[in-house]
């Protein structure tokens, strides 16, 4: 899950630099060229971008708990998002945008663990304990970013955005369950790591109780860093990384030991104006 | 390829390989095994076999039950454990030495020697209490009225105290059941809610008696398509960490016994649960639930010198049985349970004595009853088809006054 995250932080990572590597060269694009790919209305006017993207991250803990031994799986729930923002530009280089981004993310895990926390509870029924095999995580979220990013314009056709963002969810799930791992080894110590050892197999793979979703926060906020590079006159090719900063479960809820952050990049295309 | 990017395709592998942290130290601590070293284990032992016992992870009481006429002195111990974890005999005192595998541990006067097993990570502890007593010689008759009873350890649910020739690997002398898986299905569940519970004042005389229900698993069992638990009780142990993946293998029936049993006469009182259900919890017309009682009498040795131990899945099936006795019921031609409208067994809700004859297929060695090369059970259930997961929610067996008369 994290690799991937990186992954998608490193993609947009790589252009970027290449453009600020590029910056250190002597200057001598011309006004024509800003004015080309600038707002549409002169240089220090603003206007909109609707935006179509892929959006692909995880949900998860940081750093990655030393509970868990390896990702054997990691598959993308859902993976659209659709957005809009306005923006102006106060100088050449330097504007404000402000967006409204719907998405539908989310991410289905496979991992083996070592001595993880889990809760088994439904309808009052609870099992806990520290389990050791398999356990499989399914997370998908639909919502909105509310992003308000500064915008710098450090060459005509590249621009690199960077600010706060909150999200507000519409709906969460939250699912999982546990069984034995690939050498057959699955097993749940009951209550504390010396308690009664149950044996758990994927014949009869138990699920982490339904109503788990009903935990987790309904917003969450962080840092979005992005990056609009004009392709064509009314065409950008995007990137951005929303980086949640909250975590997504309640406080007050003990079934997962850890804090858990969003962290879902989004690529596409997007219609300038 | 600018300096940025090649740096930052060079840095790619270091955060990709610092997402999976280091492994933490290991937090268990179990004895997994135990086994005593002994030039002749015949000296001491009925079986070779007994001189391994497998702990159950939620045991911490282990006792080998030798000859009566054995001398118990220092013998060589090798235990087990869990990884990386370590061994330290506790004094009185609560002074701790460590233990090397191996070494001879003196267990003469049957005192109870204290292992401490430290996890790596050096926070987690469990203590075990290690004995080797006398098997004392037991009785050719065997009475339960069932009075004795108190809440387990965990104050979850009821045990029984059984005859004395039921002591198990434990030391302990209890009859066994289910109670313990369904604690971990219904956790939230009441004493008096489990599948088998005290009737104080119930029996036929008044005085206590044992209720085995039928009971539904709640929506954990469900999940694991285990959706009822039948009442039972049985000699033998109940393999608590198989409750969920494997619940007929959970159920180990069967002790060593030195006599051979004649016929088992039991009160017994039956009220049928309603609705018979089929595993996915379907009504089955035309058919009604019916109780189990049985006795079984198998050579619990096999011809490699292996350990035979019937369980839930071949109770009444294993070709190690010599002597059985059971309730009637009704048959297909295969010899499989039939289920049926108009059951045979003759348990009404009314009291009344049974006796059940143990039937003998073949002659049993004298030499091998007298080294407890057989096993017997005595086992009760209040939905027979319950290791099927099959019955009717809410039949109850009462059960009390058992008497086992040996030849």
């Amino acid at each position: 899950m994290m690799k991937h995250t990186i992954l998608a932080f490193l993609l947009l990572l790589a252009p970027c630099s290449f453009v600020l590597a590029k910056q250190k060269a002597p200057m001598n694009e011309n006004r024509d060229a800003w004015e080309k790919w600038g707002p549409i209305k002169g240089l220090t006017s603003g206007g909109f971008i609707a935006r179509l993207g892929y959006v692909i991250g995880g949900t998860t803990p940081l750093p990655l708990p030393a509970e868990i031994r390896k990702i054997s799986t990691f598959s993308p729930e859902g993976g659209i998002g659709i957005g809009i923002d306005g923006y102006r530009m106060f100088s050449k280089r330097w504007g404000i945008s402000l967006g409204a981004h719907f998405f539908w993310e989310g991410f289905h895990t496979r991992a083996d663990v070592k001595n993880y926390y889990v809760w088994l509870e439904q309808e009052g029924e609870i099992t806990k304990g520290y389990f050791t095999g398999t356990n499989v995580t399914s997370t998908d979220m639909w919502g909105v970013s509310i992003p308000l990013l500064a915008t710098c314009r450090i060459s005509p056709r590249w621009n690199l955005n960077f600010g706060p963002y909150m999200s507000f969810y519409f709906h969460q799930t939250f699912s999982g369950e546990v069984y034995d791992n690939d050498e057959g080894i699955g097993y749940l110590r009951e209550n504390t790591p010396t308690g009664t050892k149950i044996l758990m197999t994927r014949d009869n793979p138990t699920p982490y109780p339904n109503n788990f979703a009903d935990n987790m926060i309904p917003f969450s906020a962080g840092i979005e860093v992005g990056f609009d590079w004009k392709a064509l006159r009314h065409l950008n090719v995007f990137g951005l990384i929303d980086w949640g900063l909250t975590d997504i479960w309640d406080r007050k809820f003990e079934a997962i030991s850890f804090r858990m952050y969003p962290i879902y990049g989004t690529i596409g295309l997007a219609y300038r104006y | 390829m600018n300096k940025a990017t090649i740096a930052a395709l060079a840095l790619a592998p270091f955060f990709l390989a610092s997402c999976i942290r280091d492994e933490k130290e290991n937090t268990e601590c179990d004895i997994e095994a135990i086994s005593l070293h002994l030039d002749k284990p015949s000296d001491f032992f009925f079986h070779d076999y007994d001189t391994l016992k497998q702990v159950p992870s939620d045991a911490d009481e282990i006792v080998f039950l030798v000859k009566s006429y054995a001398e118990i002195h220092s013998i060589p111990t090798t235990l087990r454990v869990t990884e990386d974890a370590s061994v330290y005999i506790v004094a009185e005192d609560d002074s701790k030495t460590p233990f090397l595998n191996g070494s001879a541990v003196d267990y003469s006067d049957e005192r109870t020697l204290h292992f401490r097993v430290v996890a790596e990570d050096k926070v987690w502890s469990r203590d075990y209490n290690v004995s080797v007593k006398h098997k004392e010689a037991s009785d050719g008759y065997l009475s339960c009225d069932f009075e004795s009873y108190s809440l387990d350890a965990s104050g979850k649910y009821y045990v029984w105290e059984a005859p004395s020739a039921f002591i198990d690997e434990t030391g302990e002398c209890t009859w066994k059941n289910g109670n313990p898986g369904f604690k971990i299905s219904k956790s939230s569940a009441k004493p008096m809610e489990y599948p088998t519970t005290p009737v104080a004042g119930g029996g036929p005389d008044g005085s206590a008696c044992v209720k085995l229900e039928t009971c539904d698993t709640g929506p954990f069992g469900k999940m694991v398509n285990m959706r009822i638990a039948s009442g039972s009780m049985f000699d033998g142990f109940f393999d608590v960490g198989n409750a969920l993946t494997n619940a007929l293998k959970a159920t180990q029936l069967g002790l060593p016994f030195a006599h051979k049993p004649d016929q088992l006469r039991v009160w017994l009182r039956y009220e049928r649960g309603s609705v018979f259900q089929d595993r996915n919890a379907n009504p089955v017309n035309g058919v009604v639930d019916e109780p189990d009682s049985y006795v079984v009498f198998y050579r619990n040795e096999d011809a490699n010198g292996n350990k035979v131990q019937l369980d839930g899945s071949d109770v009444l099936t294993n070709p190690h049985i010599v002597g059985l006795g059971r309730l009637p019921h009704h048959y297909n031609a295969d010899g499989s349970d039939q289920l049926s409208a108009d059951p045979i067994h003759g348990v009404t809700t009314e009291w009344k004595e049974f006796v059940i004859p143990v039937e003998y297929r073949t002659e049993l060695d004298p030499d091998i009853l007298e080294s407890e090369g057989y096993s017997l059970i005595i086992g009760f259930a209040s939905s027979w088809q319950g290791g099927y997961f099959q019955g009717a929610i809410g039949s109850k067996l009462f059960i009390d006054k058992l008497q086992l008369f040996c030849e």
